[in-house]
């Protein structure tokens, strides 16, 4: 298989509109959690969430009529679409029936404008109006909007796998690019925010009131958040031949089930140590390779120390040596976006030699022996580093970068 | 790559022999009607009579929704077909699931609790049914599957799209097995945007599509087994742009499938002696599917069969198609005749067992996925 280059990152999160503005924040350890305005979260158990600032959707370089009623989902996603492939210098050759992949992380969708649709008619109210409300109900929506925002026409894959989705988007969108199938794929993924995540979450008891602090022993839940990254995956020689300026290479990814428990995880950390051994070895590498690790880290209190338990079965006494942040505190957990955006800011840490920190963390858990990278982000020479994604369903899946040497 | 058994659980009943007899009689037609609060029916081919019973224990079916029960007992069928003990780790056995609308009840039911009582009446038993990974996730669980489980939406290509990754992680050796899935519910609210997109019919000879339910499953290896049912020989996928609830202008992204499928299975268009019609009956998506057969496969007429105007359409249907043509491949007798469109083209009915079948499926938003299936 051919070595893929990820040659161009579009973010949108809470921390900012573009790539550059989240990482710079993420690295100052803020966060961007604070109260949730989209909705009127009043009769809601908590009332915080990392939500993007309205002006990220405005998108004035995409032609109106691809945005036409266009979910803020969609727009989340057009908008690191369009950053990504910018920076990967190619925005100008997108425009014209590439045959380029979209392939995402599919969630929410167009859900938040449906449940004013859904409100109106659970209620009995009338079927005959709003066509638009319920248009991106389908999971796919978003990477159809994507495609036909730069005219792609290659083939769309939408992984709905709860909150690796855009994990395992990354690893098929390496593996589609590696196998010759396509030269260049757009991966990740956009998930936004809306009410039924933010109830259901919050009926879990799994939404801490507070700013959420992974791997603390204080810590009582997550915090929701939305967004979106796009990475721009090509093969190396195509990268090379065209002076592309690459940020990592996809070495490989694992993909596993729990088969345990669809909400719960395996506490031992027996299951995700399957993933994590089954990406390290699609990526030919052993666990003495990884110098840093961008955790699920959810800071729920069965998710973190179930994480911890699987790494130090994999890594061992070696894992007091190799910091594990999670940028949930810092944005939020946005689902199936979250693998996607995680993938980006690895990518990130991978060129730039920075361990990004844990925003929220302060107190360490003994149940979590990690080194979440308090405080602000710590430069750390990385050549190869894991992003793990652990879902409901027990739908698993890791990823491993490493640094174009 | 092999398929080495298979299940289903369509509007012609539980069990591939309850399809197998329906496929038999040419006048077969479901009973359609899907109830909803305050409208006529809606034109959807429900699985009306499906039970559990005898095959998943009460206590195990009660906390499953139903499309993961749909999925659970037609796994269970085709796991019936491979032995009592399967052979394989079933740490290696993987699951892929292309669906359309799994979850939407669950969804319906928490988004009800929220706007009509309040946010903390949210019922946590539902919500984690309300992600459409749920029916392939609970069948990991209840079947102790540890290898990959990948859910696709893809809408109308979702089924087929689960068929090619499971292709995928085969290739790629991520599993030892797979059970390619596809899984939907029929649920009021999706069948009436359908409607208000005027996509299924509006009246009983009018045209238009007829949604359906079901799940199918097909069990796929890279060692055939003991007696194999079919080939997974090829496939491919490419998409035209184009606003998410249409389809596109033109039939380029099939035929590019097409053509990606034929040339992965290192076929010709003259090897296909089956074609599995995407025919829902919606006149649009017909005439799409003629462009593309025209310009892929010039004047060759191959067989042809259309089965999703009468189970329903979704993205289930396009791996029921899937089935539908292993069964074909597999000498199972079929009086279905080829759709309207097509027969006026001069493509024949199906008469004789086939050697090599093409599957296609066309989604809304433009998605197109071609697969070549042959006989063992």
């Amino acid at each position: 298989m051919a070595e893929v280059w990820i040659t161009g990152i579009g973010l949108v999160t809470a921390l900012g509109c573009d790539r550059e503005t989240t990482w710079s924040r993420l690295l100052r350890g803020e966060s961007g959690v604070a109260a949730l305005r989209l909705f009127d979260t009043a009769g809601y158990r908590t009332h915080l969430a990392a939500q993007v600032d309205d002006s990220c959707l405005a998108l004035p370089s995409i032609a109106a009529a691809a945005l036409r009623h266009a979910s803020r989902t969609s727009r989340l996603g057009i908008a690191a679409a369009a950053e990504a492939l910018a920076d990967a210098r190619l925005a100008g050759e997108a425009t014209v029936h590439r045959p380029w992949a979209v392939v995402f992380g599919g969630g929410s969708a167009g859900l938040f404008e449906a449940e004013s649709f859904l409100r109106r008619r659970l209620a009995g109210g009338p079927r005959t109006r709003a066509l638009e409300e319920f248009l991106e109900v389908p999971q796919d929506a978003s990477t159809d909007r994507v495609a036909e925002a730069f005219t792609l026409a290659g083939p769309r894959v939408t992984v709905t796998t709860a909150c690796s989705s855009s994990t395992v988007a990354v690893g098929l969108a390496a593996e589609m690019v590696a196998g010759g199938e396509v030269d260049v794929a757009l991966a990740g993924g956009a998930d936004g925010l809306c009410r039924l995540t933010f109830a259901g979450f919050n009926s879990l008891r799994a939404v801490d009131p507070h700013p959420a602090k992974p791997f603390d022993r204080r810590r009582k839940g997550l915090n929701l958040g939305e967004g979106a990254a796009v990475l721009i995956l090509e093969r190396a020689e195509r990268a090379l031949a065209r002076g592309a300026r690459p940020y990592a290479r996809v070495l490989g990814y694992g993909v596993t089930a729990d088969a345990f428990h669809m909400t719960q995880p395996d506490a031992s950390g027996a299951a995700w140590e399957r993933t994590i051994r089954a990406a390290l070895a699609d990526a030919g590498l052993t666990p003495e390779d990884v110098d840093y690790i961008n955790a699920h880290g959810t800071a729920t209190e069965q998710n973190d120390p179930a994480e911890a338990a699987a790494y130090r079965r994999v890594f061992g006494e070696r894992l007091a040596g190799v910091p594990v942040s999670s940028v949930k505190g810092a944005l939020g957990h946005c689902l199936c976006g979250a693998g996607g955006i995680e993938a980006a800011i690895t990518a990130l840490a991978v060129a730039r030699g920075m361990a990004p920190p844990t925003a929220g963390f302060a107190e360490p858990d003994p149940a979590c022996p990690v080194d979440p990278v308090p405080g602000v982000g710590r430069p750390w020479p990385i050549r190869v580093a894991l992003s793990a994604s652990f879902a409901f369903g027990g739908n698993s899946a890791a990823l491993v970068l490493g640094k174009v040497t | 790559m092999f398929i080495c058994a298979a299940g289903a659980v369509t509007a012609a009943g539980t069990g591939i022999p309850a399809l197998a007899s329906a496929l038999a009689q040419p006048d077969w037609q479901p009973t359609l009607g899907l109830e909803r609060p305050d409208g006529p029916p809606l034109p959807v081919a429900v699985c009306r009579d499906f039970s559990t019973q005898g095959v998943l224990p009460p206590m195990v079916a009660r906390r499953l929704d139903r499309p993961a029960r749909l999925l659970a007992v037609a796994a269970r069928e085709a796991l019936g077909a491979v032995g009592a003990s399967l052979p394989w780790p079933r740490d290696e056995v993987g699951v892929t699931a292309g669906t359309g609308n799994a979850g939407t009840e669950a969804l319906v039911e928490v988004l009800k609790a929220v706007f009509l009582a309040s946010p903390e009446e949210a019922p946590p038993m539902q919500f984690p049914s309300t992600v459409a990974n749920a029916p392939a996730s609970q069948l990991a669980i209840l079947e102790k599957f540890g290898g990959p489980n990948l859910t696709f939406a893809e809408k109308q290509a979702g089924g087929l799209r689960a068929m090619v990754e499971a292709g995928r992680l085969l290739r790629r050796q991520r599993a030892a097995a797979v059970l390619a899935c596809g899984v939907d519910e029929a649920q009021w609210l999706n069948a009436e945007a359908y409607h208000r997109l005027r996509f299924t019919r509006r009246s009983a000879s009018g045209p238009g599509a007829i949604l359906g339910e079901g799940a199918v499953v097909l069990l796929l290896s890279l060692s055939p087994g003991d007696a194999p049912l079919a080939r997974l020989a090829g496939w491919g996928a490419a998409a035209s742009p184009t606003a998410t609830h249409l389809y596109p202008s033109s039939g380029d992204s099939l035929v590019r499938a097409i053509m990606l499928a034929l040339e992965h299975a290192g076929a010709t268009a003259g090897d296909i002696d089956l074609l599995l019609s995407l025919y829902s009956g919606a006149p649009r998506p017909a005439r799409l599917e003629a462009e593309a057969l025209a310009a892929t496969l010039g004047r060759q007429r191959p067989a042809v069969l259309a089965i999703t105007d009468r189970l329903g359409e979704g993205a289930f249907s396009s791996a029921l198609r899937a089935l539908v043509a292993v069964l074909a491949l597999g000498g199972t007798p079929i009086a279905w005749p080829a759709p309207p469109h097509l027969a006026a083209l001069g493509f024949p009915d199906l008469s004789r067992p086939p050697r090599t079948a093409l599957v296609t499926a066309l989604a809304g938003g433009g998605s197109a996925v071609a697969a070549v299936l042959t006989a063992p």
